[in-house]
């Protein structure tokens, strides 16, 4: 249901370089030849500067051999996505959107504020929000905060943790940069909206370096 | 997921990507290719803590492709259903965990005026969990009669939607998280974190809690008052439906 929600940020500025966008048809009321629009939707979020599109049915780049597969690949049941690291290319993308007007339902992962003054320069008004009241239970079981942040940004938990911290050693071992790393994190991200940019950071501050 | 072991050459680096720290190093005795037995590191599988994920065969990149999925029987059915994201549910017709819940309301209409949709994902971020514990919160909040989601897998593997008893042979299913998601009347929300709050002390796992609903006409969110009456925190990130599906619901 919330695989784009519950991306634990502490650092409200920085959740301002991380934006995932989705496009979804419904079942039995839009989705019969939906593809050529879900693959427009990629079209326009590479042209409006998305750092990675994904496809939650076919799997991410890496899986598919090639952003280009992604876009060959759509299928009409398909939920999609692009991730961005700023509001600039997210209102680019949401302008474009309304102009098209390719009638498939649009949700945008971001911080509320950010993301109503996005729509507002975009032309558009929200209509639903789904609003994350955090973790319950046995959370003194969830790892320190910083690797949680890195680790919610998968929302189906592909991402593990003793990875996140395999890397964070190795950045620390110079054996790899933080911008690597992050790719490497990314590509269990089956959907593909892993924000390898703001995983750099995050893996840099947990370096101790930052 | 299983593991080859005459394949596997105990490199160790499918460890690592296991979201639930169910593969390990292990020594045994496996057959020489030409005559006799011969002892070595392999990589073995929990088979009881695998969620049958995918990831170590997808994304570990194992230099003797030793990895491979077995024959899923039901119910262990269920953990690929609840854990492997390309694992299309029968109910939703789509890949992943749950329903297109508001993520598609301006046409459907699903989260009207006066109701909010609850999801409760046990097991999210990254214990995982039984399927003991996700019986155990439906139960609690089931008091409420809520109106338990159709479209969800996690509906159907319920033995009474009335009450929030699970199928008992499910129990002990190892998934990476299952949600549970229903509806509710806003003014319901109250009671149901009071729930909540003490459930929450009698489970194994972590869940994470959700809430969607329609803004109001004004741009404003009902539910707010709600969630600060009961003292909750609140992510300042989340998502946005920015109503552009067609035709609109009426």
């Amino acid at each position: 249901m919330t695989h784009t929600l519950h991306r634990l940020g502490m650092d409200t500025a920085l959740l301002r370089e991380d934006f995932v966008v989705l496009m979804m048809p419904s079942k039995d009321i839009n989705h019969v030849g939906s593809a050529p629009k879900l693959r427009r939707f990629f079209e326009l979020s590479l042209q409006a500067g998305a750092v990675k599109i994904g496809d939650c049915r076919s799997g991410n780049e890496y899986y598919q051999g090639g952003v280009e597969k992604i876009l060959e690949n759509v299928e009409d049941r398909a939920v999609i996505h692009a991730v961005f690291k700023d509001r600039e290319s997210l209102i680019n993308l949401l302008k474009m959107l309304k102009e098209e007007d390719l009638g498939l339902s649009v949700v945008v992962s971001g911080l509320f504020d950010e993301v109503g003054e996005c729509c507002q320069q975009s032309g558009l008004k929200p209509h639903s929000i789904n609003q994350s009241l955090g973790r319950w239970g046995a959370t003194t079981k969830l790892p320190e905060v910083g690797v949680q942040e890195i680790h919610t940004m998968c929302g189906h938990g592909m991402v593990s943790v003793n990875l996140i911290l395999k890397m964070v050693e190795k950045i620390k071992d110079k054996k790899i940069t933080a911008e690597k790393a992050a790719e490497k994190l990314f590509k269990p991200c089956m959907c593909g909206i892993f924000n390898p940019h703001r995983a750099a950071i995050l893996l840099t501050r947990l370096t101790g370096e930052a | 997921m299983q593991i080859d072991e005459n394949k596997c050459i105990g490199c160790g680096v499918c460890i690592s990507y296991c979201p639930v720290n169910a593969i390990g190093l292990t020594e045994r005795e496996v057959p020489l290719t030409i005559k006799g037995k011969e002892r070595k590191q392999v990589s073995v599988i929990n088979f009881d803590e695998c969620a049958e994920c995918g990831v170590c065969l997808r994304s570990a990149g194992c230099p003797t492709n030793a990895i491979y999925q077995q024959e899923l029987q039901y119910p262990r059915t269920i953990r690929s259903l609840m854990s492997d994201v390309l694992t299309i549910a029968e109910e939703s017709q789509i890949s992943g965990r749950g329903t297109e819940e508001m993520k598609t309301n301006e046409v459907t209409g699903r989260f009207k005026q006066g109701m909010t949709g609850v999801a409760i994902e046990v097991g999210r971020p990254i214990t995982g969990t039984r399927m003991v514990d996700v019986e155990k919160i439906a139960m609690a909040v089931s008091v409420l009669d809520v109106e338990y989601e159709p479209c969800n897998p996690v509906t159907s593997m319920m033995a009474d939607v009335a009450t929030g008893k699970f199928k008992d042979d499910l129990l002990n299913e190892k998934v990476l998280s299952a949600i549970i998601e229903f509806g509710v009347r806003t003014e319901q929300l109250p009671d149901l974190f009071d729930i909540l709050k003490t459930v929450e002390t009698e489970i194994d796992s972590v869940f994470s809690l959700d809430i969607a609903c329609l803004l109001n006409p004004d741009g404003s969110n009902p539910t707010a008052p709600y969630i600060e009456g009961a003292g909750l925190w609140v992510a300042p990130n989340g998502k946005t439906n920015v109503g552009l599906g067609r035709p609109l619901v009426k």
